[in-house]
């Protein structure tokens, strides 16, 4: 079940990536509307997170394109962000709160400027966005998970993007972290903001996205929630894997009953 | 009896000179985990001189410094390969790297050895004490001064400003590469102008303080001052501090023991950073055990 749209948002077609000879993702061709909160779900070495990066540029496909905006990615540069995962950075280096977050500004300052008090206020209020505004001076060696992943995304909001690419922002965030966080991506999505997010809760994946894309090295599917979500597709996404899943969540439906959320 | 001792001045300022240049280059080659690296292109460039040298007829002249550049940056480009291409270790691709470009080195130097008056030694160990007598003389006979110091200078205002115009970029592909990479900014390029400043200041400081020496200036000061600081101007500030600090401390130890400067300069290096270890930990123990916030410093 895939569908594709009018005047997509972002186009990829026929999208085959290998690492070494191998590939690890397989003829992927969707669309996908504007101002639209986009999950893209698959179990783990579904490929997800290289789908990411070839979209970003930061793998190279061996087949296929991808259009941004309908323009190559070189020209809309200064209209994407990225939320890289977590762990992708050594939290050690010698940085405050402030000075990650002003990053996010540097795409558009260009060679050789340095950020200015337009910069700082611009850091500050995208901090602010994420509830992290006490934090601004501390050392992100001082961070927890959930405090850098915040950072992360300040960081991205300091860009000022249309489109904004997450890899698994969630990962290693507790619930009232992970709540907040989509009530923001929801309001920036009010705006007329696009965010895809690589997440692994089905769960949460159902409340909050209203398009999903599903994925196991080949695209399963990439639709409206109420389209694409069915056991069938489930399946064949996950795999035997989700047979104690979909047993889970049936339960859980049932009893009305969330042991995570309560 | 303190007098002014005009070679002490020069040899002092020099040294310091030279030590700045290599750290703040250093700070950035520990940041991006690559020090060793700088271990590999001081030895790397060897080829480059011996050819520059071979094609100027003089060990001054440009095409050395040239040759060292572009032999830099091929070590550089020679260990991302073995590393992303053929899935090298890194430790590894820099250890097959750096012995065999040097090895390479070598045997130019027996080849030419009837046209090239150069030998390892003269690149693996330098002598700041000559500086002196070492003078650059005009064509028309006036002498400016040690052609060291002048080296050094120039060395120091040419990094001085990389570091200065490309901070922001240095700071942001050391911290998240592929980040700077989405926006746009140039992340290969950068990478590369920081290798080939590490090629032309090995080389430039060869003379003085010799291809090993040289690593320990790039790598002592930025680990030590790292020891004590979390933000990165003042962890650029304390390297430079540090730096002068042992080439004062270094000439007058090796004056007092009466042995070799550049060598006295990195064991005074190499003690400061182990009492800043020591201090740094009782430090560590002590804040973890009188502060609230100790999961900060579990990581």
């Amino acid at each position: 079940m895939i569908k594709q749209v009018e005047n997509p948002l972002l186009e990829i077609h026929d999208l085959t990536v290998s690492y070494d000879q191998s590939p690890v993702l397989w003829n992927i061709d969707f669309s996908l509307p504007e101002g639209k909160l986009i999950g893209i779900l698959g179990p783990n070495g579904a490929g997800k997170s290289t789908l990411i990066k070839a979209i970003m540029g930061l793998v190279e496909p061996t087949g296929g394109y991808v259009k941004i905006f309908n323009k190559d990615l070189d020209q809309v540069r200064n209209r994407i962000s990225y939320v890289p995962q977590r762990e992708s950075v050594d939290w050690n280096f010698p940085a405050s709160v402030l000075d990650v977050v002003m990053m996010g500004t540097y795409g558009r300052l260009g060679l050789f400027k340095r950020p200015g008090k337009k910069e700082k206020d611009l850091a500050f209020s995208s901090l602010e966005k994420v509830g992290m505004t006490a934090f601004a001076k501390r050392q992100i060696s001082e961070l927890s998970g959930g405090q850098q992943q915040r950072v992360f995304i300040a960081r991205a909001l300091a860009q000022e993007a249309d489109l904004y690419l997450m890899d698994e922002p969630f990962a290693g965030v507790d619930m009232a972290t992970e709540t907040a966080i989509f009530q923001l991506l929801q309001e920036m999505t009010k705006e007329g903001k696009t965010v895809i997010v690589v997440h692994h809760d089905i769960h949460s994946a159902m409340t909050y996205f209203e398009w999903i894309i599903m994925l196991n090295l080949h695209l399963v599917a990439s639709g409206p929630k109420s389209d694409v979500v069915n056991e069938d597709l489930l399946r064949k996404t996950y795999g035997g894997k989700l047979n104690l899943l979909t047993k889970v969540t049936e339960i859980i439906r049932q009893q009305e009953f969330n042991p995570l959320k309560n | 009896m303190m007098t002014f001792d005009q070679n002490a001045f020069l040899i002092i300022s020099t040294a310091s000179m030279i030590a700045i240049s290599c750290g703040l280059l250093g700070v950035f080659m520990m940041l991006r985990k690559m020090s060793m690296t700088g271990d590999a292109i001081s030895h790397a460039v060897l080829p480059g001189i011996v050819i520059g040298y071979f094609i100027s007829g003089s060990q001054r002249g440009v095409e050395v410094i040239i040759g060292a550049g572009l032999l830099g940056i091929l070590a550089t480009l020679i260990i991302d390969f073995l590393r992303k291409k053929a899935k090298v270790q890194l430790d590894a691709s820099i250890g097959i790297t750096f012995t065999l470009l040097f090895a390479i080195g070598i045997i130019l130097i027996n080849l030419l050895a009837y046209k090239v008056d150069l030998d390892q030694e003269c690149v693996l160990y330098g002598e700041i004490a000559y500086l002196p007598i070492d003078l650059w003389i005009t064509n028309s006979g006036f002498s400016m001064g040690p052609r060291i110091t002048w080296l050094a200078l120039l060395n120091l205002l040419l990094v001085g400003s990389f570091i200065f115009l490309l901070f922001k970029e240095l700071k942001l592909t050391s911290f998240d590469e592929g980040f700077g990479m989405v926006m746009g900014i140039p992340a290969g390029a950068i990478n590369l102008a920081l290798m080939s400043m590490v090629s032309y200041t090995t080389v430039s400081s060869f003379d003085a303080v010799g291809a090993i020496l040289v690593v320990a200036l790039l790598v002592v000061p930025p680990a030590t001052a790292f020891l004590w600081t979390k933000d990165i101007k003042s962890l650029i500030k304390l390297t430079i501090g540090i730096g002068i600090g042992i080439s004062v401390l270094g000439y007058y130890l090796a004056f007092w023991a009466d042995s070799s400067i550049a060598g006295m300069m990195v064991t005074v290096g190499g003690a400061v950073f182990l009492i800043s270890a020591v201090l740094t930990s009782k430090k560590f123990k002590f804040r973890l055990g009188t502060q609230s916030n100790q999961e900060a410093f579990n990581s």
